[in-house]
């Protein structure tokens, strides 16, 4: 595996007492798009945000683009691009405004920022909006705009946490192609979703979390083979419902009842 | 620090908190709109009524009889336009107000009396008095002629006079518009980007926290400075054109130099609001917790603001570095012109040291970790039917919130039940105060919140080396901070010297053994108990292990209720945090607390509890450097033992 895509070894976090993510190890390569699949409380946002450097992992290593989170934080943000679906805006500042801000942020040179925004705004085709203040407008331009400002410094990672949360079937398709379309450039991409159906149309791969660890991992077809169910969902649901059981039947264990036959 | 990123977070946050009404209507519109309306709506409700006053006569009469009678009666019926002569009238027609005045004249017993009798309440009265003294003092018998003249001389200058007007209510005023100014502004840089959703992406950007914080604090800085400078020119017109209309005789000129100088401390009271504000928003989740956290704060800063205005203090000493107080003065100092540099030097100082702890503290706030909602998921999927969380006691130690609330009941229970008590008998009260109001107080707690004495107080052994550490670092501890004290802010020798014969009365009615019971053993455990108990525990899981340190401590110092004393028991209180925090026990603190006091009780015993504070710089630098060497060998066995559970 490259060096230069997204690597996680033991990953756990957590939080008084709390296990959110317990021992993941994944890795991404460039050119690649991982989908981070979950119900709800599963520890996909919390694995996320340690991969972009916001939570420090209890215990565990993460590589990205060759820089270690932990060691050189400021490095390896500067090498992400991270996305999620609460994401809010500036909203007394306009599009450009927080675009500007952000590529500044990041480092580029006015100039080189005033050309990004040219470039990103008739990619992501945020051009009628970019002068208006952001509290008007609406979710999925929004999601454009927050888009674009991941997207500013080009960065070769691609975090995105349920980047498709409340957006429209044309809006999440949009950002569906967008998506796909750079990693053909190089990208590595880790994103979460909860719609199956999603993550069966975009990913390479995708990995399976429970209870904040990786149940299985795989491309979608085989795991849907392996289990021999007709859609990722099915297989999903199967899979869930298998480890429940084993996890019940561990616990009446351990708890000394007798487990019934 | 990069100055790139401080700057673009400085003017993102200007940028947006400018285009937000509500910090645009506490910034401009009370200084450029209210106050020039307020003082348009005054002059004419004035003018009005002066002249309405001006051009009715006033109702007089005269009483007594002979030829000088006759003659003011005379005089005031010519003038027709100022006096109406009322014919007859008794003294109480004053106070009814039928008539204005009364002029009290001679009579055939007593020739030489001449009286005017008002109603000093009343304006028509006051008037009335004012143009018979007039009248009268016009009046000479016949015949003679002037010796002298009389004119009245105002001996101030008029620049010294509007200063000192100025200086009563300006400074107050415009440290309050300060503290305003910072007030949203911190409140929508850190709480509002929080609860926006907008922080976790600005997080995500390869940004040092500090620089950050920096610029938030900035942008927050020049907010309030603008509201400061906006409503001291504003105030200065607006006051001085009402004291003018007032009394329109009286030339106050603006001493403008002065005034403008006295923006110099807009700017660092400007920093420290916005630092402390910002500190102190970062911890909120969102603008109504934020709220609700900097109101305390807000009012706290009042009451030393209102007091410097209000109170005669002197800008010298401790009073120098009390925030909020010491602007103030120094804003006074500057207007009536009597400022020193030095006094300058310490204000700015002090401010913009308490500032940058400020910023310091924000940027360990300001941590990501904080809008995680922690849901308290079991670790397994079932617990089976049975199971209810309810029937547990709850465990781990007691939060933030409910260690401020306990803070609160102690200390309303100290100053309105304990003190008074300890005021009538001092061992008695103490003794009530210490074991009912500490530490019954916090057993108290534990029970009503179903909480663990053990998670509550943090019972544990401590190892024999932190033993010997907290032995040292209590014969230490005292001397240290009683030598720096004595450099930086002397107390009164007398006032120490009453507390330390109420302790050891010295005609021995109370042995040093019971004394050394009272004020030593007792205090040790029951305030260790409250405070390096629940208190410092509780505060732990909010502000982290060295915030948690430093407020237990300043909340130690305060509930001294002693000017003096805040600091030097504040520091010892850190200390005291430190060594409950590092060993993981309250028995550590609890032995360091009772050598101090009772060493402090001994030396008083041998008549040597001043000997420090008269030995001169030389010997207490000696002292100091001796002290210093044996705390730090007691800090350096404390922190040989194992680290406490859950800290990196």
């Amino acid at each position: 595996m490259s060096d230069l895509g997204i690597t996680a070894h033991g990953l756990t976090k957590t939080f008084g007492g709390v296990c959110a993510v317990d021992g993941l190890s994944l890795s991404v390569a460039p050119g690649e798009i991982y989908g981070l699949l979950g119900p709800n409380g599963a520890g996909k946002t919390t694995a996320l945000r340690m991969f972009a450097g916001l939570l420090r992992p209890t215990e565990g290593r993460i590589r990205v683009a060759g820089v270690d989170v932990a060691a050189a934080p400021n490095a390896a943000k500067a090498r992400i691009g991270f996305l999620t679906g609460s994401t809010g805006l500036y909203a007394r500042l306009s599009p450009r405004e927080t675009l500007m801000f952000f590529g500044r942020l990041h480092g580029l040179p006015r100039a080189r920022v005033a050309e990004r925004i040219a470039e990103l705004s008739r990619l992501l085709e945020i051009e009628p909006y970019l002068d208006r203040r952001a509290e008007g407008l609406s979710t999925g331009e929004k999601q454009r705009v927050s888009l674009a400002r991941a997207l500013m410094p080009d960065p070769p990672i691609l975090i995105l946490d349920e980047p498709t949360n409340g957006l429209d079937v044309v809006a999440s398709r949009f950002l569906r192609a967008l998506i796909r379309a750079e990693a053909a450039r190089g990208k590595a991409i880790i994103f979460s979703t909860h719609y199956l159906a999603e993550a069966e149309l975009m990913c390479d791969r995708v990995g399976l979390l429970f209870q904040g660890r990786l149940l299985r991992e795989g491309v979608p077809r085989a795991l849907r083979d392996e289990v021999g169910a007709p859609s990722l969902e099915e297989a999903f649901l199967l899979l869930v419902a298998d480890e429940e059981a084993r996890l019940v039947a561990a616990d009446a264990a351990s708890s000394g009842t007798a487990t019934p036959p | 620090m990069n100055g790139t990123h401080v700057l673009l977070t400085l003017g993102k946050e200007l940028r947006e908190t400018l285009r937000d009404r509500r910090t645009l209507m506490v910034m401009v519109l009370f200084p450029v709109v209210v106050y020039p309306m307020l003082s348009l709506v005054m002059t004419q409700v004035m003018t009005e009524r002066e002249k309405t006053q001006e051009a009715r006569p006033s109702q007089v009469a005269v009483m007594g009889a002979g030829p000088v009678v006759e003659e003011i009666r005379r005089r005031l019926s010519a003038d027709s336009k100022t006096f109406v002569l009322v014919p007859v009238a008794v003294p109480a027609d004053v106070e009814t107000g039928h008539v204005d005045a009364i002029v009290d004249g001679p009579t055939a017993d007593v020739p030489a009396r001449l009286s005017v009798l008002y109603d000093a309440s009343r304006d028509e009265s006051r008037r009335a008095e004012q143009r018979l003294s007039k009248l009268l003092g016009e009046m000479l018998p016949e015949g003679c002629t002037p010796r002298f003249t009389v004119e009245g001389k105002d001996l101030a200058s008029g620049a010294k006079l509007g200063g000192y007007v100025l200086s009563k209510a300006l400074p107050a005023l415009i440290i309050l518009m300060v503290l305003l100014g910072a007030f949203y502004p911190a409140i929508d840089v850190t709480a509002g980007e929080r609860e926006r959703g907008t922080l976790e992406t600005l997080l995500a950007a390869p940004v040092r926290r500090f620089d950050l914080l920096l610029g938030k604090v900035l942008a927050v800085t020049t907010l309030a400075v603008l509201t400061g400078l906006l409503n001291l020119l504003s105030m200065s017109i607006t006051v001085l054109h009402a004291l003018h209309l007032a009394a329109p005789e009286a030339v106050l000129p603006v001493p403008w130099t002065r005034v403008i100088a006295t923006s110099l401390v807009v700017f660092p009271s400007g920093f420290l609001f916005a630092a402390t504000f910002v500190a102190i928003g970062s911890m909120a989740r969102g603008f109504k917790e934020a709220q609700n956290l900097l109101m305390p704060v807000y009012v706290l800063t009042l009451v030393p603001t209102l007091a410097a205005a209000v109170g005669d203090l002197d800008l010298r000493g401790m009073v120098a570095l009390v925030p909020g107080m010491n602007v103030t003065l120094l804003a006074r100092e500057i207007i009536l012109g009597r400022a020193t540099i030095g006094q300058v030097l310490a204000v700015l100082g002090s401010t913009l040291v308490i500032g940058a702890v400020a910023v310091g503290f924000a940027t360990r706030f300001y941590q990501s970790e904080h809008f995680i909602e922690v849901r308290a998921r079991p670790r397994r999927l079932l617990r089976g039917p049975f199971y209810r969380a309810s029937d547990s006691p709850r465990t781990g130690a007691p939060t933030a919130g409910e260690a401020m609330a306990l803070y609160g009941v102690g200390f309303a229970l100290l100053y309105f039940a304990f003190i008074p008590l300890q005021k009538r008998d001092l061992v008695t009260g103490l003794m009530l105060s210490q074991w009912g109001g500490l530490l019954g107080l916090a057993v108290l707690f534990a029970r009503v919140t179903r909480r663990r004495l053990a998670d509550v107080f943090g019972l544990s052994w401590p190892t024999g080396g932190a033993v010997v550490g907290a032995v040292l670092v209590g014969l230490s501890g005292g001397i240290v901070l009683t030598v720096l004290t004595e450099w930086v802010m002397p107390p009164p020798r007398q006032a120490m010297e009453e507390l330390r014969r109420a302790l050891l009365p010295q005609d021995g009615s109370r042995t040093l053994a019971e004394a050394i019971l009272a004020f030593a053993i007792t205090p040790a455990l029951c305030e260790e108990a409250f405070f390096r108990g629940p208190i410092l525990r509780g505060l732990r899981g909010r502000l982290g292990a060295t915030g948690a340190i430093v407020v237990t401590g300043a909340l130690f110092g305060l509930f001294h209720i002693d000017v003096w004393r805040i600091v030097p028991t504040g520091l010892l209180g850190v200390l005291l945090s430190f060594l409950a925090w590092r060993t993981g026990s309250l028995v550590p603190a609890i032995i360091a607390h009772g050598v101090n006091n009772a060493l402090v009780l001994v030396l008083t015993a041998k008549g040597a509890d001043q000997s420090i504070e008269v030995m001169g710089r030389r010997p207490q630098a000696a002292v100091l450097a001796g002290g210093c060497a044996v705390l730090a060998l007691g800090l350096l066995l404390i922190t040989r033992g194992p680290r406490p559970q859950g800290e990196v």
